[in-house]
This record gives C-alpha cells, sequence and structure tokens, in this order.
C-alpha cells in the first residue's frame, strides 16, 4: 500500500511538472507576440477618443503588472491557473472564467464522448481484424482505416453539413436550438443538447476509430502470436474464451496508456470540427482569440485547461494500470 | 541428376550468400517490391511528386492572377472530346466558349459555349514563361492556340484550377519537406543526446518531450501562426509555416532515434567496437547510424503525410498559406461554401488529389514499416 501510495505521489509530482513545463511553453508563446494588453486597452481608449500618451501606457503597464519580471509574472499566472483563476481577457475586457464558463467542460465532454465511441467500435472490430484469416474482410478494414486518416475531419464535417443543409434544409450545426442557448440545464436542454451533440461526436470519433482499430489489430496480432496463447490453445481453451482470458487482457494494457495521446489527437482536430459547425463552445473561442482578435489570454488558458485535462488523462491511466495489471503492480509493490 | 543437384545446391548458395550479405536497405526493398497495396501507393506518389515538380511544364498557364482567363470566371470544366455529332477527330478538341452581352441576356455577360465551332488541343506549345534553375522555358505540354482549355475549369478569378492544383501538390509537398526536415535534424540531435548518453540527461530529456507531447499540436499551431505580422509575403509566411510544422513534429521522432539508440548501444557490436579503441564520433557515425538509417527513413515517410495534413488544417482556418498562393490547403478552404456545392463542384477536384496524395503517403508508409520490421517475415 505505501508503495502504491508512493507510485501516485511521484506520478502525481510528475504531472504537476508536466503542466508547469507546458505552462511555462504557453506562456512564453503569449508573451512572444507583438503588443501586450496595456497597449491594446488603451489603443481601444484612443479610439473612444481618448488622448492617450506614452505615460499613460507606462502607467497601465504598473497597473496590470506588466513591468514585473518575466518569470515573476509567470508564476503568479501559473499560480492563479492551478487556482481556476486565469485573470481578464484584455480585449474583451471580460473575466476568463465568465467567457470559459461551461464550454471548456462541454468541448472535454465532447472529445471524451469521441474517444468513448472511437473505443467501443475499435476493440471488437480490432480484435476481429486480428484474428480473422480472410483477406476480404482484413483488406477493406484497412481501407476504411486509410480513408479515416486521409479524410481530414473538418472536410467530412464539411461534406455532411453541406450535404444536409441541400438535402434536408437543416443545417446540423451549433450545439443547441436557439431557444435553449441559454436557458438552464433541465429535461428539455439536455434532449436537445444530444440531438445536436451526435454529430460532432461523430466527425471527431471517425479518424479516431481508423486510429484505434490500427492500434488495437496491432496490438493483438502481437499478442496472438505468443507462446502462452499457444500453450492455452494446447490446454483445450478455445473460441472467444481464448481470446478474451489470455492476449486481449495483456493487449489492454498498452491500448489504456495511449489514451492520452488519443485524447491529444482530438483535441487537435477539435476547434476545426467546431469552426465549421459552429460549436459554441471553447475549440471554436480557441480559434475566435488566436485567428481574429489576438486574445493571448483567452488563448493561454484554453490551450491550459486542453493540456490539463491530457495530463490528468495520463495520470488516471497510470493509476488505473497500476490497479489492474499484475504486472506493473508486482513491479510496484516489489 | 548430380550434377542438377549440384546446381541446384549451388544457386541455393548464391540466394543465400546474397540474403545473408544484401544491405538493409536491400533487405527492405525486396520485402516492400512483394505488398501490392505499397507497391501501387509508391507508383501514385512517385507520379505525384514528378507532376508536382513538372507542374510549369504539365498545366497549361500561370497559375497566380497572370494567367487568368477573365472572360471565364467560375467556369466549368471544358473537357476535350474525340467525336460530337458533327463527327470525330484524331485530335482531341473542345467547343470555343463565346461571351456575350446584349438585351437578349438582360444586359449581363452570358458566356454560351459554340458547338459548332471545335478549338483542337495542341501540343507543346508556347505559353507563360516559367523557370527551371535559372533557365527560362516557355512550352506548355498541352493548350489551344486561342482561347482557354479549363481541364478542372475556373476559380472565382478566373485562374485555372488545374494549373492550380498541380502547382499547390508541388507547395505543399515543399511545405512538407522543409517540416519533416526541420523535424528530423531536431528528433536526430535530441533523440541522439538523449539515447546515447541515457542516465539522467535521458530522463531529462524524456520529460521535457513528454511535456512537449502532451500540447495539442494544432492549437499551439495556431498560437504560432498568430504571429505571421498580416505584412508578411507569402514567400515569408511559407516559411514560417514549414519551420513551425517542423518544430512541433520532433518530439515522436525524437522518441523513436531514442529508443532505438538505447537498445543498439548496449548490442555486442558497438561494446567491441569500444574496446578496440573507437571514439564515440567514431562509434556513432560507423556503427549506430547505419544501423538504424533505414528505419529513420520509413519514420519520414511516416510523418509526412501528417506535415501535409497540419497544412492543410491550417491553411483551411486561414492561419496557415493564404490565397494567392497554390497550396493543398488554400484549395480546400475554396469548397467552404454552399454555393460550391450548389453550383460550381468542379471546386473539389482538388479534393480528390489531396486525398489520393495522403493516401498514397500512408500505403507507402504503411508498407515500408512492415518491410523495415526484421521479424515481418517470421510472424504470422
Amino acid at each position: 500500500m505505501i508503495q502504491f501510495l508512493r507510485f501516485a505521489t511521484i506520478r502525481a509530482a510528475l504531472a504537476f511538472f508536466t503542466l508547469c513545463l507546458v505552462s511555462f511553453i504557453v506562456f512564453s508563446l503569449m508573451e512572444l507576440v507583438p503588443g501586450d494588453c496595456a497597449e491594446r486597452y488603451l489603443a481601444f481608449k484612443n479610439s473612444q477618443g481618448a488622448q492617450i500618451s506614452i505615460a499613460d501606457i507606462e502607467a497601465e503597464r504598473v497597473r496590470l503588472g506588466l513591468d514585473r519580471p518575466f518569470f515573476e509574472r509567470w508564476v503568479k499566472w501559473i499560480s492563479g491557473a492551478f487556482q481556476g483563476e486565469f485573470g481578464d481577457s484584455c480585449i474583451l475586457r471580460l473575466n476568463i472564467n465568465q467567457l470559459l464558463g461551461q464550454k471548456v467542460w462541454l468541448s472535454i465532454g465532447i472529445c471524451l464522448g469521441s474517444l468513448l465511441v472511437a473505443y467501443s467500435i475499435a476493440i471488437p472490430v480490432g480484435i476481429i481484424a486480428a484474428t480473422s484469416r480472410n483477406p476480404f474482410l482484413n483488406n477493406s478494414l484497412r481501407l476504411v482505416s486509410y480513408l479515416g486518416l486521409a479524410l481530414p475531419n473538418f472536410l467530412l464535417a464539411l461534406m455532411i453539413m453541406l450535404f444536409s443543409t441541400v438535402m434536408f434544409g437543416n443545417s446540423l450545426t451549433g450545439l443547441f436550438s436557439p431557444e435553449y442557448r441559454d436557458a438552464p440545464w433541465d429535461w428539455g436542454r439536455i434532449k436537445d443538447f444530444l440531438s445536436h451533440v451526435w454529430l460532432p461526436v461523430f466527425i471527431l470519433g471517425w479518424s479516431a476509430t481508423a486510429f484505434a482499430i490500427q492500434t488495437v489489430r496491432a496490438l493483438m496480432s502481437d499478442e496472438i502470436s505468443k507462446l502462452y496463447v499457444t500453450a492455452a490453445a494446447a490446454r483445450g481453451v478455445s473460441g472467444r474464451k481464448l481470446l478474451m482470458r489470455y492476449p486481449a487482457r495483456h493487449a489492454l494494457s498498452p491500448i489504456i496508456n495511449s489514451l492520452g495521446f488519443d485524447l491529444n489527437r482530438i483535441f487537435n482536430e477539435l476547434p476545426i470540427v467546431a469552426l465549421i459547425l459552429t460549436l459554441t463552445e471553447a475549440g471554436s473561442l480557441l480559434i475566435e482569440a488566436l485567428a481574429r482578435s489576438n486574445d493571448q489570454q483567452l488563448a493561454g488558458a484554453i490551450i491550459f485547461f486542453l493540456t490539463g485535462s491530457i495530463v490528468a488523462i495520463n495520470f488516471i491511466t497510470d493509476i488505473v494500470l497500476a490497479l489492474v495489471d499484475p504486472r506493473i503492480r508486482r513491479s510496484i509493490l516489489g | 541428376m548430380a550434377e542438377k543437384n549440384i546446381y541446384d545446391a549451388a544457386v541455393n548458395q548464391t540466394a543465400k550468400d546474397a540474403y545473408f550479405t544484401a544491405s538493409q536497405g536491400q533487405l527492405i526493398w525486396t520485402r516492400f517490391k512483394k505488398q501490392k497495396a505499397a507497391m501501387v501507393g509508391a507508383w501514385v506518389l512517385v507520379i505525384l511528386i514528378l507532376s508536382g515538380i513538372f507542374a510549369p511544364f504539365l498545366t497549361p498557364y500561370d497559375p497566380t492572377i497572370a494567367g487568368r482567363d477573365k472572360d471565364y470566371l467560375n467556369g466549368a470544366p471544358t473537357v476535350p472530346q474525340f467525336c460530337d455529332d458533327n463527327g470525330c477527330s484524331l485530335r482531341p478538341f473542345i467547343y470555343a466558349l463565346e461571351r456575350e452581352r446584349s438585351a437578349k441576356t438582360n444586359f449581363r455577360w452570358v458566356t454560351t459555349v459554340n458547338t459548332d465551332k471545335r478549338q483542337y488541343v495542341q501540343f507543346f506549345v508556347e505559353g507563360s514563361e516559367y523557370k527551371y534553375f535559372g533557365i527560362p522555358f516557355d512550352t506548355h505540354l498541352f493548350g489551344i492556340e486561342d482561347g482557354y482549355i479549363h481541364l478542372f475549369g475556373t476559380d472565382s478569378t478566373g485562374k485555372d484550377i488545374f494549373s492550380r492544383t498541380f502547382h499547390a501538390i508541388n507547395t505543399s509537398l515543399a511545405v512538407g519537406t522543409i517540416g519533416v526536415f526541420i523535424a528530423f535534424v531536431l528528433a536526430l540531435i535530441i533523440g541522439g543526446i538523449s539515447g546515447f548518453y541515457g542516465g539522467w540527461v535521458d530522463s531529462f530529456i524524456q520529460m521535457v518531450t513528454d511535456a512537449v507531447r502532451t500540447i495539442p499540436a494544432i492549437p499551439l499551431f495556431m498560437a504560432l501562426a498568430a504571429f505571421i505580422p498580416a505584412t508578411w509575403s507569402a514567400e515569408e509566411r511559407f516559411f514560417f509555416i514549414s519551420i513551425i510544422l517542423g518544430f512541433i513534429g520532433w518530439p515522436t521522432l525524437a522518441r523513436r532515434v531514442r529508443t532505438h539508440l538505447l537498445t543498439e548501444r548496449n548490442q555486442e557490436y558497438v561494446l567491441a567496437a569500444q574496446l578496440c579503441g573507437a571514439s564515440s564520433g567514431h562509434v556513432i557515425r560507423k556503427h549506430l547510424l547505419p544501423s538504424f538509417t533505414s528505419y529513420i527513413i520509413v519514420d519520414l515517410v511516416i510523418s509526412f503525410p501528417y506535415m501535409v495534413l497540419s497544412e492543410t488544417a491550417l491553411s483551411f482556418i486561414g492561419l496557415g498559406l493564404k490565397d494567392p498562393v497554390n497550396s493543398l490547403g488554400v484549395m480546400l478552404q475554396n469548397v467552404t461554401s454552399a454555393d460550391v456545392l450548389l453550383n460550381y463542384q468542379w471546386y473539389f477536384i482538388p479534393v480528390i488529389f489531396f486525398i489520393v496524395l495522403v493516401m498514397a503517403f500512408v500505403f507507402v508508409g504503411d508498407g515500408l514499416r512492415d518491410a523495415a520490421d526484421p521479424y515481418g517475415d517470421t510472424k504470422k
């Protein structure tokens, strides 16, 4: 138990370190963008008719703490970030938490949903692909999963959207119907949400499934050719029982391990899909922040959230693996 | 009878010798040739790369605004044919386009196809000038004498989509190549140091690499691409995007290099070389690098389509290359309106090229990976 706690603490410390490093990278990038908050704020005031001098900009800088050294500001930012406080966006002049609100959770929810869909398809299909000797089935599965790689999600989203606009007059975009957009969560809103959310989940799950099938297939075919499977078969275990009790259990742990990177890949695709489907969640806000208004604070906060959830998933999968996989459990418990 | 046996044995021996003395590259090539899908992919890829390189010669017009057909905006493809109601000809022809504005057309310019007037396709015609190695050329593979031929139609400014597509393949491949090259150099240095020295250097570098790997790449791309000042020229943007792609692509490659080095450096042949007094540099150059060059090449091919995909994704949301440049991402961006789907379907033709290009890369990469796996034959 003590060893396990030690393992968990080391993992948690590593996750914390990763987050700090990531936040440092993100923060430095934000700093590199030309122009800072003070200049922007005063440029805005200037456009409203006020006369602005260099001294005003300097005073504003002091007020916002931008005259402090880089490292100090980073420490301040990161300690705020861990308390869930990102300050104000200097373009929209609103508190970032208020801006993001539940949008981050919606995004993370959509991505986790796609991951779930991807693996609930990929695990059975991948196992079948690895065990089947039918060349036609294998080749067609291969083609489908290659298509999943080669047909970018944004293109797929675009095609589906345009197609449904032309065919059904319904563009399938957004996450809520207009009447539910700002409504509090209740049964009607949940139903409305589910009737919209399936499309982004499907589109994001599309290429994730293709990747996942490849992984599951490769892992299963590695395990199946191992001697312990032959030995089990020789003892008379056969069929589904043989697969489930031996190679599938072994192949499972690398799959759990790769979940974090799959989530990463889905996050990559989320903003672009969100842009096309005009989803009102963090992904499209990120594009808005980066491409349209160059809002560093907002962009930094969103990237921090996304990375944070990946680090969290990695941490959870490590712990789950340590609990589930006897090999890792033994190596920890000595 | 006995002679034949001896002969067979000799042939066998030669085959065995060839097998055992073959270099890694030869072995991979032999195994690669056996895979039909990968070979088809390789051929398609070679054709696409060549057509990208020779785009100025293969396409009839300049893909920029200079080569536009100002009388035929959003024009449908003009497909060459051999036969029509007026009979057949050996030389393919297209119909002449006539443009008129009168009371009959409500005083708007209307383009009509005159099916009685043929324009024959000519080969090796003179057209806009282009340069290879500084030498100017003006011969194009095909064209027509007067008027324009648009195999894939034209876009909203009258640029020839056929010409644009081939130049776009060239640009996208160039972005990918520069990106992969930068990623490769970084990966080799970082992964090499990490793998060769091991110990705490390795642990530290791995920690940093893992942290970089957890940042979602596309949002990071977007953050970096947002730096590009609006005043930059197309070329500057192009190089900047390629460099960004390279700087974000290295961690996966670096990890592979490191893992490979860690296993190889404990092999007996490295120990033997070290015992003979070889320096680190010598061991790396003469023993370690050759042991995994082929694997690195495979990895590069595999990572290539992701570079192309990233470029398209970036350009698609408007943070990458922009319209006067012809890249596949820019071409894809042009299909994003309902107008295109309803009225100008030929805008989708570059999409097919894009999918075929990525598919070809994935097939070749997969085939190479299987071929480079030394246990590939013993499995199954």
